[in-house]
Order: structure tokens, then sequence, then C-alpha cells
């Protein structure tokens, strides 16, 4: 990270001073990249995107290994790199759009290993009363399982034997040799890690913790611990303290009924600039989008944001209960929060940069593709039908509502084909990319790999967009995403918004800069079109790109032909900058609409596709937002 | 005698007499021999000696989990607890409870595997030898074709037919020293050095990846379609698709070499002791050492 900074001297204020507290104490590595021999091949002064996944289970998980998954850490990195693994439900599976370049497997560490451990007919959890019936492979049984061992879990009621420190040795000692042998810098990165799965009341807290290095500590601090997440980056903390780098990443914020961005402590107390520091020390970014639902905002948030409602969640997770409380469980609304507690308590504990990531539970990293889906929980929703995107019993049609005793369908309907991970590092290795995490130079994508540039500056030169120095430019005269500007003087920002579509995708059809700011002590957010496809200019009176006529054919998934850009590019200059207004922008890039997993199931079924769920998509790319602060 | 005893008290006379009694004199050789016995088995009671090695040990778990050092209070706990574990396990050991359970044992069979394996030095191998291993295995270690090239960029999004007249425009200006700046800005990188065309095909497609092997070295060539737009290529150099010699990937190969050999090491060792044991199965004497 130091020297990144020095490398590109006007985007340090890219960095918020709790961050760089806390990476400083690693001066080895800066003296070893300050020789050029050092670098790895495709290194880039400018950074390069790099796609991957940081939200992946293995059998190892409690829950994986309930729903029949038997793939290791070692097979998903094999997935990661492309090659063929099998699913649970007996066919196999393989990524259409190539490799990925970066992966951490990030298993529950709540009773890791121990079910692997108990289903062994030789152990002796084997005969412990609750592992009766718990592995079956009969999808219903499977989903009364899993419920039995969530609750047991939940009420602390799981035998001690589950939670042996011999079983989680094991696994993580699995977890870290994986990594370690699949690491191949310049190639492939590899990340460990693990989830932490506190979820009070099953309000989903969860976050991924993931490490910088090798260098990791025995065994992970778990939910069983606390399940207060104040007191897992107090743990982080410890750690840093010992060398070992860590941080933490929150997922899910739309399963936790609003208590993912409550504005009070878990415990209840107040929060002060010590806890918000401390939560950013330790959580820089968060998963905005994953199969689960994607957290970016909610219709009801945001009822001017016509593109609001995609892949949206609105249940507990792991079970059909309605959630009731949208703000606070949204990245678009927490951001607004944070920066009005900035205005009136000097602090922010919601100044986070965004990723994606799929949540995986077949050991399958990028299985976000919706023209490939196989969803992510083993043998219970591996097929079609048992995702409700086909008739029930082999029917033509949908005129009989398929049965839904317990919810799942509806919950599995309502999934995405959606999370990817993208960064901007000099080269593909731990230490590039953990620091691009670290100053949030990380993008969220649906799915498809497309590319995004946002850089922010007061006096970009007239030509910018033109020049073949753009990227050096940008940086070296502003900040990029993730980043802080300058307070104003007087002028308003420009902004760099430059995109490119993944080859194995479709086309580009509009960019957006999405901007929350306080104003007369109120957050408020709108959303800016600011590049059009197809030679279309925006509509003044709406501020609207007008519609580019891309559409899809139903019967074969098609779309229209020569709609859409393959790349955008645009300098804005916010029209409505106050200099006395604290704000933050993000981009946001759609593609022309495209198929939903669910029609491609009903396509290769030769069935209607089901008629309460959306025939189409706009797959879409989110920057991290960049941070205008006013002068005091 | 009589004189003698009437002028000593009765108590001491008592002794006197008992102390002639052979029966006594048994009494009393039984009893410091019982003595003796005991004091010889309190000499000989089994020791748990924890060193101060073994106690630090402790106290640095301890501290890695608590995240602080044990007071002296919980250090006397952290002791005691090893102790009666120690105490517990020996017991158990006398009384036989190691026999017939499955996590002893398999924590034992894990063990023996360990140290089967330490025990055996990996073999170097010859020359030869290593040369053989390689001759089989050389698929594994077969490099993607690399080029190192630059490129120029046409975007097409305004107009196909446009793009590549400007893209052929400039492909005849590059030829002049100040025409090397024609195309447009890109968002992926505009020069590649020593890249896997692997990586190339995978971000520019089939088409593009197959110009860089087909166009001639050192001069601008195009317009290639990508999947963004027209290019314009030159290629510097290019490594075609290749099989390493042997020293190029020795250390590679030599790991590959020993993680078979070991593999090969572990089995004939288990079939060795397999071959130390008559298996019953079921009472049906089995012959499993293939």
């Amino acid at each position: 990270m130091v020297v990144v900074l020095a490398a590109f001297p006007g985007s340090t204020a890219g960095s918020g001073s709790a961050v760089t507290g806390s990476v400083a104490a690693k001066p080895a590595v800066v003296a070893k990249k300050d020789t050029a021999s050092a670098h790895l091949p495709g290194y880039n002064t400018e950074r390069n995107a790099y796609f991957g996944d940081l939200h992946v289970h293995t059998k190892l998980s409690f829950d994986a290994y309930i729903f029949n998954v038997r793939a290791s850490p070692d097979d998903a990195y094999r997935f990661a790199k492309g090659d063929t693994i099998g699913h649970s439900s007996g066919f196999n599976i393989r990524l259409s759009g190539g490799p990925l370049d970066f992966v951490a497997v990030t298993d529950h560490s709540e009773y890791i290993g121990a079910l692997q451990e108990a289903a062994d007919k030789n152990s002796p959890l084997n005969r412990l009363p609750i592992v009766e019936g718990l592995f079956s492979t009969d999808p219903v049984k499977i989903g009364a399982a899993f419920t039995r061992v969530v609750e047991a879990m939940g009420t602390n009621s799981l035998p001690k034997e589950f939670g042996d420190k011999k079983i989680a040795s094991k696994a993580w000692k699995e977890i870290q040799d994986a990594a370690e042998r699949n690491n191949d810098p310049g190639h492939f990165t590899t990340f460990v890690g693990y989830e932490f799965t506190s979820a009070p009341d099953g309000r989903n807290l969860h976050r991924n913790v993931i490490f910088k290095s090798a260098k990791v500590p025995e065994l992970p601090y778990s939910a069983v611990q606390s399940q207060d997440p104040e007191n897992l980056w107090h743990q982080m903390d410890s750690w840093r303290k010992a060398g070992i780098e860590v941080l933490a990443i929150p997922h899910n914020m739309n399963g936790s009924d609003g208590l993912m961005f409550e504005q009070t402590r878990r415990d209840g107390r107040a929060m002060d600039k010590a806890y918000s520091d401390l939560r950013m020390r330790n959580e820089p970014i968060a998963e905005i989008t994953q199969i689960k639902g994607t957290s970016e905002t909610h219709p009801s948030l945001s009822p001017n944001d016509e593109w609001a409602n995609f892949e949206i969640m609105e249940s507990y997770i792991g079970r059909a209960k309605a959630i009731t409380k949208f703000s606070g469980g949204y990245v678009r609304d927490a951001l607004k929060s944070g920066i009005l507690m900035q205005d009136t308590k000097g602090f922010n504990p919601f100044k986070f940069g965004f990723i994606g990531s799929s949540d995986t539970h077949n050991a399958a990293p990028g299985s976000v593709e919706d023209r490939n889906y196989f969803s992510k929980v083993g043998r219970t929703d591996g097929k079609p039908e048992q995702r409700g995107s086909i008739p029930a019993e082999g029917r033509k049609t949908w005129d009989i509502p398929t049965a839904d005793p317990n919810g799942n369908l509806g919950r599995f309907q309502s999934w995405g084909a959606s999370g990817i991970a993208g960064v901007w590092a000099e080269e593909n290795s731990r230490d590039a990319i953990y620091s691009a995490m670290r100053r949030k130079e990380t993008f969220a994508t649906s799915g498809p790999r497309m590319r995004v540039r946002f850089f922010a500056a007061y006096d970009y030169p007239q030509n910018i967009l033109k020049r073949s120095d753009l990227a050096t430019v940008a940086y070296r005269s502003g900040v990029p995403m993730g980043g802080d500007l300058m307070p104003s003087k007087g002028k308003a920002p420009q902004f760099i918004l430059w995109a490119m579509r993944d080859p194995n995708s479709g086309y580009l059809q509009r960019a957006q800069i999405v901007k929350g700011w306080v104003e007369n002590g109120v957050a408020k957010e709108a959303v800016f079109d600011v590049a059009c496809s197809d030679h279309l200019a925006i509509d003044p009176a709406t501020g609207r790109c007008p519609d580019n006529g891309a559409k899809v054919d139903l019967s074969n998934c098609e779309p229209t032909k020569f709609k859409g850009d393959a790349e955008m590019k645009t300098l804005w200059r916010d029209p409505t900058f106050k200099p006395n207004q604290r704000a933050f922008y993000y981009a946001r890039v759609l593609e022309n609409p495209s198929c939903r997993w669910s029609t491609w199931d009903a396509i290769r079924n030769g069935t209607p596709p089901n008629p309460k769920l959306l025939p189409t998509i706009q797959e879409r790319v989110w920057s991290s937002p960049i941070w205008y602060a006013p002068s005091l | 005698m009589t004189e003698s005893l009437s002028k000593q008290s009765p108590v001491r006379a008592v002794i006197v007499r008992a102390g002639r009694e052979p029966l006594v004199h048994f009494l009393l050789i039984g009893a410091l021999l019982f003595v003796g016995v005991l004091v010889g088995r309190s000499l000989q009671r089994p020791v748990v000696r924890i060193d101060a090695q073994e106690l630090g040990q402790l106290a640095g778990y301890w501290s890695t989990q608590m995240q602080r050092d044990p007071t002296n209070e919980e250090l006397q706990g952290i002791i005691h607890e090893r102790v009666d574990e120690e105490v517990l396990a020996r017991e158990a050991l006398r009384l036989g409870l190691d026999k017939d359970d499955m996590i002893v044992r398999r924590r034992l069979a894990q063990k023996m595997t360990f140290a089967s394996e330490d025990t055996a030095n990996l073999p170097e191998p010859d020359e030869a030898v290593l040369k053989a291993f390689f001759e089989k295995t050389k698929a594994d270690y077969q490099a993607p074709p690399r080029v190192t090239f630059r490129h120029q960029f046409f975007n097409s999004d305004r107009g196909k037919d446009q793009a590549l007249a400007r893209a052929k425009l400039a492909l005849g200006k590059v030829a002049s020293p100040q025409g090397e700046s024609l195309g447009e800005p890109f968002l992926l990188p505009l020069s590649y050095s020593d890249a896997s065309l692997i990586d190339i095909n995978k971000d520019y497609g089939q088409d593009f990846a197959s110009a860089l092997i087909r166009v001639p070295l050192n001069q601008w060539s195009g317009p290639i379609a990508s999947a963004y737009g027209y290019h314009l290529i030159k290629v510097d150099s290019r490594i075609s698709a290749k099989t390493p010699t042997l020293d190029e990937v020795r250390p590679d190969v030599l790991a590959a070499y020993q993680e078979q050999a070991r593999k090969a090491r572990n089995a004939t060792f288990l079939a060795d002791l397999r071959k130390k044991y008559r298996i019953e199965i079921n009472g049906i004497p089995q012959t499993i050492l293939k």
C-alpha cells in the first residue's frame, strides 16, 4: 500500500487515517517492491482489473456438508482455475467465463469440519442423537436437518463434541494448506479466510474474515465465542498487533432486518469515534451483491431509482421469514447515514467501499453466470424444479401452482446469479490485491467481468478522455474509487467514469453516478445518467438516456443485435454541487437487458418462464464511492 | 535375677521380659519390614514431571488464546489441569482403557504414519532417473505461448466502418516517426510484456489472440477485431508454446518425483506391515496383501 501512495502522490487522500495506521507495520514488503525485478508478470503502475470471489464454502462448512457437498477447498481452487468438478446433484460444473484471478475459501468457522467428522461412522460424534438423519440425500430431509442444526447453533445446544478443537484445527489446516498450494503469484492469488457467522435472532450479521498472508491465528474467532461483531474487531486488532494483518467483509445486510447498519452498537450503547475507528479499521469494504440478493438499495428506500429493483431478497437468511425493516439493511442508505453522522457527531462508521462475491456452497467460486447457473446450496437447489424456474412434476405450464410448504422455493426463486469481486491492483499477488481492498479501490459486478474506472478531481485537463495517458493523469491529479476528495475551493468536482464490457457478456447501455449528500441536516440521494450508448444523448427533461431499443427474444434469450456499446467513457461535473454539503458518489454501469437464470432454465426445459419472476435483468457493475468533505 | 527384677519398675520389667519373647521379635521385624516397604514404595511411586519448557509452552497456549499472560493463580490452574490430565491418562492406560478405543487408535495410527514418513529420507534421484521421470510427465509442464506486444485501439461503438477506416488510416501513418499514438485511450493495458496467450484470449477473444501468433514481428499490423473494437498490433517477440527443458523446471520435477516416491514408499511400508500380521475378517483369514 505504501508503495502505491508513493507512485501516485495525488491519491494519498484515498486512504483514511485509520487504515494507514494499520498497514504501516510491513516495511519488509515495501523494500522488496522497490526493486523493479520483484514485479510479477503483468505488473502495471496504472493497475489492472482483477476478478475474484471472496466468499466460498466447501464441505468443511456445516451447512454445505448437510447439503451433500463433498468438494474440498482444493476442489474450489481447481474450479476457479477453470477445471471441472462434480456437483452434489450428480452433474459436472465448470465456469463458462474462464478462470478467476483470485479466490478465498471462507468456510463457516462455527463447528468447522465437524459435520464431515460426524458423518464418519467410526467417529464418536456419529453416535450423538442429533446426528440421526442428518446426512440424508433426500432434499426434504436435508432441509429439515439444516433447520435442526441451525436452531441448535442458535440456542448453543449443539453437543460440545462438535466444537472439538482438534476437529477445527484439522479443517483450518486443510484450508491453509489448500490456499498455500494454489497461490501462484502473477497468475492466481488465494487468501486464507473464514466466515464469522453471527445472526442474533436469525438477523444476519455475517462477515468474511480475510487474512493478508499465510500468517493466521491458530484458530478462527467465531460467533460461538461472541455474536457481537465488535468483539470480532477487537480480536482482529489483537491479531494485527501480533503481526497478523486481516480485514472483514460484511455481507447480506439485506437479511439483517435492519441490524447490519443499526445506529447504535450491538450492545445498545451509543456509537462514538473510537467505535467508528475500530469498525472502519477492520471493515473497509462491504459485499453488496451475492446469490442471496443484492444489498445496494431497496425500491422502498430509493423510490426515484428506476433500477433499484435488482435481485432483491426480502427474507431472513436460511428461512422464509419476511424482512420488515429495510433501512439499515442496504448500503446506499448506510452511506447516507454515515455522512449525516459525520456532520452531526463527527465520525462515520459506514465509510466503506464495495465488493461482490458469490457465497457459493458448492465450492464453485464465480458460479454466478445466468446462462450457467446451478444456484448455491448443493442438493437442495441444484435442479431447476427445486428453485422454481420450471413447473413441478414435469408439467408444461404454470396453471397449477407449485406447492411450497416450507417457503424454500420462494427463497430460491428470489436468489440471483450475482456477485463477482473486482479490484484495481498493480499485479496479481496477495500484497497488491489486499492493498487494493484496504484502500477500497474495489468494485462489484452482478456476474459479468466488466471493468469500471472511476476518478474525481477539480481540474482534469479538457482533453483527458482522448489522451492515451488517461489513467496516469487521472491518478496523478485526482483520486480513484474508494478515495476522498480534498475540500473544494469553489469548483464542483469532475468525475471520470470509464467502463468496458465483458467480451463474454452483453453490451453496455448506460453509465450512472449515484450521489448521496447532506442538505439542511437531511441525507438525500439522486441517480444521474451520465453517458448513453448508441449515439444517444441524455434527455434534458428527464435526465435519463432515451430507450436504446435493446430487447431480448424470450424464446432463445438472443439480445437485439447492434445495440449498446463496448465502452462507455465520460467526464461529468456535478451540476448540483454545493461546497458546504458533505457527499459521496459512486458509479453504476448497466448492460442491455439479458435473460435471468430462471428464463435460461425454462428455455432449456421447453416451458414458459415462471410468470412470478422477472424474465430479464440488467447486469451491472458498481464502483466503490468517492467521498467529498466540506472544509471545516 | 529375682533380686534385680524386684529393683526395677514393673513396666520396665514387662518390656524387658517382652524383649526376650520370640513372638515380639517376630512382630518387630515384621513392622520394620512393613515400614521399609512403605518407604520403598513411596520412593518408587511413578513421577509426574512438568519441566520448565513444557510449563512455558502451556502458558504460551493460554496467552495466545486469552491475549494476555496468566496470573500466578491462573498458572496454578493450568498446572493442576495438566497434572490431572496426566494422572488420569496414566490410570486409564493402567486399566487398559486405550484398548478398543477408536480415537486413541486413530491417533496412534496417525502418529505412526507421520513417524514412518519422517524417518524415511527423500530420495535424491540420479540424473538418468530424473530425466526418465520428466520424459514421462512432460505434459504437466507445458507453458502456453507468450507474447510481448503493443496495440492501438479504435472504438467502433460509433460506427464499425468509421473505426475500420480510422484504423486503416493509422496503419498507413505508423511507419512515420510520430505516428505511434493515433489510437484511442483504452481501459486495458496498451502494451504487454511476455503475456500468456491464455490470458489474452480471455480478455480479447480468440481472433485477437490468434492474430498475435500470426502477424509478422516488429511491424504494425491490422486492423484486428476484438470484443471491444479494432486494433493495430505490433508484436516485438513471441515464445511459442513449449515444453520446458528439465533444467528450467528442475525443482518442480524433483518435487514431483519425491512426492511420487514418498507415496510409493508409504504404500510399501504399509504392505510390509500388513505382511507381519495375519488378518482375519469375521473369522475368515484374508489375503489382502495386494
